[in-house]
């Protein structure tokens, strides 16, 4: 259990450490005067997908309300979209894909922001998809497609989300664990979610990673099946996060914590078992996702079916809350996005991994907002964690590890050259 | 290319072209396009295709190789554009957003106005300013009427709710419009509403009791 760590070191400490059983006093770490929120009305920005949960439930239950806020749910139609009206503020805050706002952040993908990301609102639950074609020619894991891929002429076409997102980072770290080099042996292409089945019908691209319900779909359609989920790339990965910018969190101090509060007592909700078909009803419905209820609720659940006759409960299923292990915002969950993006040459150089981790991942806000609602905080802002290759990150090293990959984009010449070209 | 000089304020911003970019609009909506497009063809522009959602458009916009693309904020196929400018060996031209170095007021307008340009890598970003003033003009306006338009439903739509509550208040305690509409009016009021609030809940009230 967390103990209670108050000296404002370097890390791997966390400045405020609360317990539910302990609060700290809060009004010491607030600006003085009223808690109140500065700004009520907030609207929060989401994609179709199972994981918006969150902000689907905080508002079909009144949590927002109950910490001050008037949620307005924006159904979004692409992460582009997201991440312009987040910038821009059009949007307040958004349900977004972890390695996106580090992208805005490093200026990787699109105009140069300064983030913030206030929580996380889940683990696990994506997954990568294959046509049914492939089951037909005795593919079943990555091995049989190495072995399929060198017996082919041309490329198979992979598809994943956006460029630095969490579903590309899935999708090559699953290929290159098994020695498939995502950048020169397959092609990879980006798709909106809910057009990935009807792309991989028309047979345009071969495979999927993508969060749910898009696996689930192919497989009730007889599309494809589910070779691998992202649980078994890393179990209990961070996937998707509150987001806004670093100015909102300045300007409105308190609405961004009350924010906090009120997603995190709507994870809680979720993660009650006697609570999923609730969820699952609020999440399928039109202004949602907007699919049949069956779709989302056997995933939410952990019941997974992947379309080859192998039914299982996943042990790492979607999460949103455990305890509050899922939400908080750890340093080495945004470095390690940081450190693939370095590995894939979508950074040229290595960052300041900490500093920039630090700077985007609010996790003091957090730890203010979790002892409000009685969620313990962790007693340190880095994990460890062993992903499927059997290499192990815990936040420590994050340029060592970046290059430590065998496979990996070719290095940038030192001259500072274009490679491309 | 066919280009008339017509030239109105809209276009006051727009210099004389080098040499005509190739445009690529993608919009789901045919009257904003097709507005757009002779506004930017006017200006000397070159419109060689035009898209509403579901086309494939990363195959036709390898094939076709547009300088700029001219895309609505809210169409899901941006994503497509983003992952096109991502490392890729085998397209060497990538497609770059316009406002990737680019000046966050304009972003902000452009997001605002609903719209954005992905544009192919080494276009000197100040040829392309000039469109995008145009493009951002001419969703404004678009957007403009469709919020009138909007507001007039809207305001309709209330009328037919205020008169359907006058009808239960004459009906229920017998009154003549003109007292039912005053009543209402006081009601809204004392409880601090507006008529269309107020409205809203006699008829809700009525509904519950029938």
């Amino acid at each position: 259990m967390p103990d209670d760590n108050t000296s404002d070191q370097t890390p791997p400490r966390t400045r405020a450490t609360v317990t539910p059983l302990r609060p700290r006093p809060l009004s010491s770490m607030r600006v003085s005067g009223s808690d109140a929120p500065e700004k009520r009305e907030v609207s929060v920005g989401f994609i179709p997908l199972t994981d918006c949960a969150s902000v689907a439930v905080a508002v079909a239950m009144g949590f927002d309300r109950k910490h001050g806020l008037i949620l307005r749910p924006r159904r979004e139609a692409s992460w582009a979209a997201v991440r312009d009206k987040l910038a821009s503020g059009a949007i307040d805050a958004a349900h977004s894909l972890y390695g996106l706002i580090y992208g805005v952040q490093l200026g990787i993908c699109g105009p140069r922001h300064d983030m913030a990301i206030l929580m996380t609102l889940n683990q696990n639950g994506q997954a990568i998809t294959f046509a049914g074609h492939l089951r037909d020619v005795g593919v079943t894991d990555a091995t049989t497609l190495s072995q399929y891929m060198d017996s082919r002429r041309d490329e198979l076409v992979f598809a994943h989300t956006f460029p630095t997102g969490t579903h590309a980072m899935w999708l090559y770290y699953w290929l290159a664990a098994h020695g498939i080099h995502p950048l020169r042996d397959v092609q990879t292409i980006t798709v909106p979610p809910p057009q990935m089945v009807t792309q991989m019908r028309h047979a345009a691209i071969d495979g999927y990673s993508v969060g749910e319900p898009w696996n689930a779909q192919a497989v009730y359609e007889r599309v494809g099946f589910t070779v691998a989920t992202s649980q078994q790339v890393w179990p209990d990965h961070p996937e998707k996060v509150l987001a806004t910018t670093h100015e909102f969190v300045r300007q409105y101090p308190n609405t961004a914590r009350a924010l906090v509060m009120t997603l995190l007592e709507a994870s809680r909700y979720i993660d009650d078992p006697a609570h999923h078909e609730t969820v699952a009803r609020i999440v399928s419905a039109r202004a949602y996702v907007n699919v049949d209820l069956a779709l989302v609720a056997a995933r939410l659940r952990g019941d997974y079916e992947d379309g080859r006759g192998r039914c299982w409960r996943d042990p790492h299923a979607l999460r949103f809350h455990a305890g509050g292990s899922v939400n908080y915002p750890y340093l080495s969950d945004g470095m390690w996005f940081m450190s693939q993006h370095r590995r894939w040459g979508l950074l040229q150089q290595d960052p300041d991994y900490f500093a920039v981790a630090r700077h985007v991942n609010q996790i003091g806000l957090y730890a203010e907002a979790a002892g409000a609602v009685g969620v313990p905080v962790p007693p340190a802002p880095l994990r460890s964690s062993t992903l499927i290759d059997g290499r192990v990150w815990d936040g420590s090293n994050p340029a060592e590890y970046a290059r430590s990959f065998a496979i990996q984009a070719a290095p940038a010449p030192a001259h500072g050259k274009n490679v491309l070209s | 290319m066919s280009s008339t000089p017509l030239k109105r304020s809209i276009d006051q911003t727009v210099t004389e072209p080098i040499r005509p970019l190739r445009l690529v609009l993608v919009d789901d909506y045919p009257e904003r396009a097709e507005v757009l497009e002779r506004a930017l063809t006017a200006s000397g522009h070159q419109i060689i295709a035009r898209f509403g959602s579901g086309a494939d458009l990363r195959s036709e916009v390898m094939r076709i190789a547009p300088d700029v693309i001219i895309i609505d904020v809210d169409s899901a196929d941006r994503d497509i554009l983003e992952g096109m400018h991502a490392i890729n060996r085998e397209h060497p031209r990538p497609v770059v957003m316009f406002t990737r170095d680019g000046d966050p007021a304009l972003i902000r307008t452009a997001v605002r106005a609903g719209v954005s340009a992905y544009v192919v890598g080494g276009l000197d970003p100040e040829r392309v300013l000039p469109v995008m003033n145009v493009a951002i003009a001419h969703f404004e306006q678009f957007q403009a009427l469709q919020r009138e338009l909007e507001e007039a439903r809207t305001a309709l739509a209330e009328r037919k709710l205020i008169d359907r509550a006058k009808g239960i208040l004459m009906k229920q305690r017998h009154m003549d419009e003109e007292a039912a509409y005053s009543a209402m009016r006081k009601m809204a009021m004392d409880r601090n509403l507006k008529l269309v609030e107020l409205a809203r809940s006699l008829i809700a009230a009525a509904d519950l009791l029938a």
